[in-house]
């Protein structure tokens, strides 16, 4: 691998925008346990072998996890298990000790987790394709579920969604209608949609895959200020250079099973100590 | 101009616009009912439930197949009289045109609600919102825009299709204008272009705005 020049944790970041990203990070609970996957199994109905198969890791509150793998390895499902959109068959899944979803045999069929939305909104997910809800503006985007599922006030919601809107640069654009806006600016309004319910762990699914080139890095670095701020992550992404400067933590998925994990991001890209991490991050190196 | 005068005969335009009154109440209480119904089959074709889907493809392809008018003299002189349903034949109107704007508009619903993209259902879910409230607030919103344009289309058909009620009986404008034109065939000879000509003109005046405000709707929600 090259050496990252390009995305730089330190001075990538103002500090400024950091301090005000931490109101809508979530508040550290006393014993900042952060959030576990155990023995998670992920079976469909008409498949023969499990998509995940025992799962287990850790993140630890204010760290950010990277899930690496070629495509077809499960990483997007594990997210979308994570976030409730497929039930589990096996294992469970938790935030700070508190069991939020446990696998149950028989639901290979069944279309989503039966999570309550009190629960789901404790997670927040960003997904590859850049759709917000056509029908609402930017502003309405983001208030919706605060106001619609959380009941907040109004006045304040507002106010908070205007506070995120800035901070991700698009303050001017509140009135604005999804279809006026680039990917990018889409993805952007995606997360502060996300980040207004304070979830405790924020999913993000390949967000800039399929964004044009030069928009991916708005959209990453607005991310990177979320993890200087403190904000719990998983991230699946294919922008090596990104993880690497993002990543407090990767896990590299093979077949459903996790390949190699590692508490040092560095090392994990300059040292892999697998043969299947090499091979895998090998196919990123053009020299 | 000749036979053009039979329009200033007194009650020849009064009379006329009953008899459009009459269409216009046919075709909009049809329209008017329709939209719930259509909403609810279009809601009932989506589901998985195999018996369910089968009813409501029978009761779609039976509805599509059958000319109007066979359905019109079917509920009108069949089913009323068997079942001893105390129907007219504006009731018999509506019926059919209820039981055919419901079954196409389901149609139209049907496909609107299945061109959303799946990331609009996994948004709302994320998001924490009730199955309701994702199809009520996000959904919903989103599959009308998708419809408006041909259900606006459907309405004008209704409405053109209500001159069938003739044949029933039903003294709508076509037929006030027939009665209009034998009452004084001898008079003015000449005047059937005429009055003819003048429920063109109201079809026209009752579809036009129906086209406009489906086109202005089309431009106005093109982008998404």
């Amino acid at each position: 691998m090259t050496e990252p020049a390009q995305f730089n944790t330190d001075n990538a970041v103002n500090d400024e925008a950091v301090t005000a990203f931490e109101t809508s990070a979530p508040s550290p609970s006393s014993d900042c346990k952060g959030f576990e996957v155990r023995h998670l199994v992920k079976q469909y109905a008409n498949a023969d072998k499990p998509v995940l198969n025992d799962i287990s890791f850790k993140v630890e509150h204010g760290t950010v996890l990277v899930v690496l793998g070629p495509s077809g390895s499960g990483k997007s499902t594990l997210l979308r298990t994570i976030a409730g959109l497929e039930p589990i068959q096996g294992g469970t899944i938790s935030i700070n000790d508190q069991v939020i979803d446990e696998g149950r045999p028989g639901t290979e069929k069944a279309g989503r987790s039966n999570r309550s939305s009190a629960l789901r909104t404790r997670i927040g997910m960003v997904f590859q394709s850049y759709d917000l809800f056509p029908n609402k503006t930017v502003l309405g985007n983001i208030t919706m579920a605060p106001l619609l599922v959380q009941k907040r006030d109004k006045a304040q919601v507002e106010a908070e969604a205007l506070k995120l809107l800035d901070r991700v640069g698009l303050a001017d654009r509140k009135d604005a209608w999804p279809h006026e806006l680039s990917g990018g600016q889409r993805q952007r309004v995606a997360i502060c949609r996300a980040l207004i319910l304070h979830p405790e762990v924020l999913l993000l699914d390949e967000i800039t895959a399929a964004l044009d080139p030069e928009m991916v890095r708005e959209v990453l670095d607005v991310v990177l200020e979320l993890a200087k701020a403190g904000q719990t992550m998983l991230i699946v992404t294919h922008e090596m250079q990104f993880a690497r400067a993002i990543a407090d933590h990767v896990i590299l998925l093979d077949g459903g099973h996790i390949v190699e994990e590692s508490h040092d991001a560095y090392a994990f890209f300059a040292h892999p100590q697998t043969e299947r991490a090499r091979q895998f991050l090998h196919t990123f190196e053009f020299e | 101009m000749q036979g053009a005068e039979i329009l200033l005969q007194p009650g020849v335009f009064p009379r006329l616009l009953q008899g459009l009154w009459v269409t216009v109440w046919i075709a909009g209480v049809s329209v008017g009912v329709s939209i719930p119904v259509g909403l609810v089959v279009g809601w009932l074709m989506t589901l998985k439930n195999p018996v369910v889907r089968a009813l409501m493809r029978i009761y779609l392809d039976f509805i599509r197949i059958m000319p109007q008018l066979a359905l019109l003299f079917l509920a009108y002189y069949g089913f009323a009289r068997w079942f001893d349903w105390n129907l007219d034949a504006t009731g018999a109107c509506v019926l059919v045109f209820i039981l055919w704007g419901g079954a196409e508009l389901g149609d139209l619903v049907r496909g609107a609600l299945q061109s959303i993209p799946k990331v609009q259902y996994e948004s709302s879910y994320v998001l924490g919102l009730s199955p309701w409230q994702t199809f009520s607030r996000v959904i919903l919103p989103q599959a009308v825009r998708r419809l408006l344009p041909a259900s606006v289309n459907l309405a004008t058909r209704i409405v053109k299709t209500t001159s069938l009620a003739v044949l029933l009986g039903v003294v709508e404008v076509i037929k006030v204008g027939q009665q209009i034109i034998d009452a004084n065939r001898f008079q003015y000879p000449s005047g059937t272009l005429w009055i003819y000509g003048v429920i063109f003109f109201m079809y026209f005046i009752v579809c036009w705005p129906l086209s406009i405000v489906a086109r202005q709707l089309e431009k106005r929600w093109s982008h998404d």
